[in-house]
């Protein structure tokens, strides 16, 4: 079945429909991080000690994250202007620089991860943890299900270039859309987790 | 490459240079120790900077369409109120911060 609107503006609603959807989407997101970010403010603010969080967590390893995060929302980017540029050879190298970018920031994170829990620090251990895991694992779910939508978009999925360069050109701004959106929640995560 | 693509470009690597000057930012004033409500209002409102250029360009919400704003406007109303709720309903249990005028 043929999808409608993908390439044409919808009247109505002044878009196409993957990108009103992506944006719906995206809304319901801001709203499944905030009660956990409302969560954590709640909590806090309630606690009668918090511990020094830059003391528990390793700083440098999440700067690092940051880093390699918004580097990737920038190879993700450039891979769409590529496929506006009519290159798909350097959209390939862009992209698949992004999903590399996606996997080093959960191969940093599983280091932070398995360091934490030698020192005996789990979920359970207090209320910070249990907060730093339930956010930091619902972010790397969501890098997770983005490098997956990425990995299909740079092998089978390319081949909608052939016949259709718009509509695949709008389903790769469509996927950079929820890869940026993971980097914003993290621009949030890092401050909020390991410094203040 | 066309010129309209480049220019484009040109300007997604300027975004990239300002997310890493900000990202230095967040970790030196960090550095500095501030107490801890300065230190939260600086540390989210450099985040939120970050965050914005993110949107704006990466995003392209510069030139996107009027139902994203109006999408974007309610979201960022009930998430003002989640978070909002959720903390006023905290300070009556902490001393010395309670704000409502009963």
């Amino acid at each position: 079945m043929e999808i409608p609107y993908t390439t044409q503006i919808r009247p109505d609603t002044g878009l196409t429909n993957p990108k009103l959807g992506i944006w719906l989407f995206l809304a319901s997101e801001v709203m499944l991080f905030g009660s956990l970010f409302s969560a954590y403010a709640l909590l806090r603010m309630g606690a009668e000690t918090w511990p020094d969080q830059s003391a528990v967590l390793s700083v440098p390893l999440a700067a690092l994250n940051t880093l390699i995060l918004i580097a990737s929302s920038v190879t993700m980017v450039m891979a769409w202007a590529s496929l506006k540029d009519g290159s798909l050879p350097k959209y390939r190298r862009y992209m698949g620089l992004t999903i590399l970018g996606g996997a080093l920031f959960l191969v940093v994170k599983s280091f932070e991860y398995s360091e934490k829990f030698s020192h005996g620090l789990f979920p359970s251990t207090d209320i910070f943890l249990a907060l730093y895991f339930t956010l930091t694992g619902l972010h790397a779910i969501h890098v997770i299900a983005g490098m997956v939508v990425n990995a299909y978009l740079l092998g089978p999925g390319t081949r909608l270039w052939a016949h259709h360069r718009e509509q695949f050109t709008n389903r790769i701004e469509v996927a950079g859309l929820y890869w940026h959106f993971v980097d914003v929640v993290w621009i949030f995560l890092f401050p909020v987790l390991y410094l203040l | 490459m066309t010129d309209s693509v480049a220019v484009q470009v040109r300007s997604y690597l300027a975004v990239f240079g300002a997310l890493l000057v900000l990202t230095i930012a967040t970790v030196a004033v960090s550095y500095i120790h501030l107490p801890t409500t300065p230190a939260v209002a600086l540390g989210i409102t450099i985040a939120t900077a970050k965050a914005a250029l993110v949107a704006m360009f990466f995003m392209h919400l510069k030139h996107e369409r009027r139902l994203i704003y109006v999408s974007l406007i309610l979201t960022a109303v009930l998430f003002v109120a989640l978070i909002g709720l959720t903390l006023w309903s905290e300070a009556y249990h902490v001393p010395g911060t309670k704000f409502g005028p009963w």
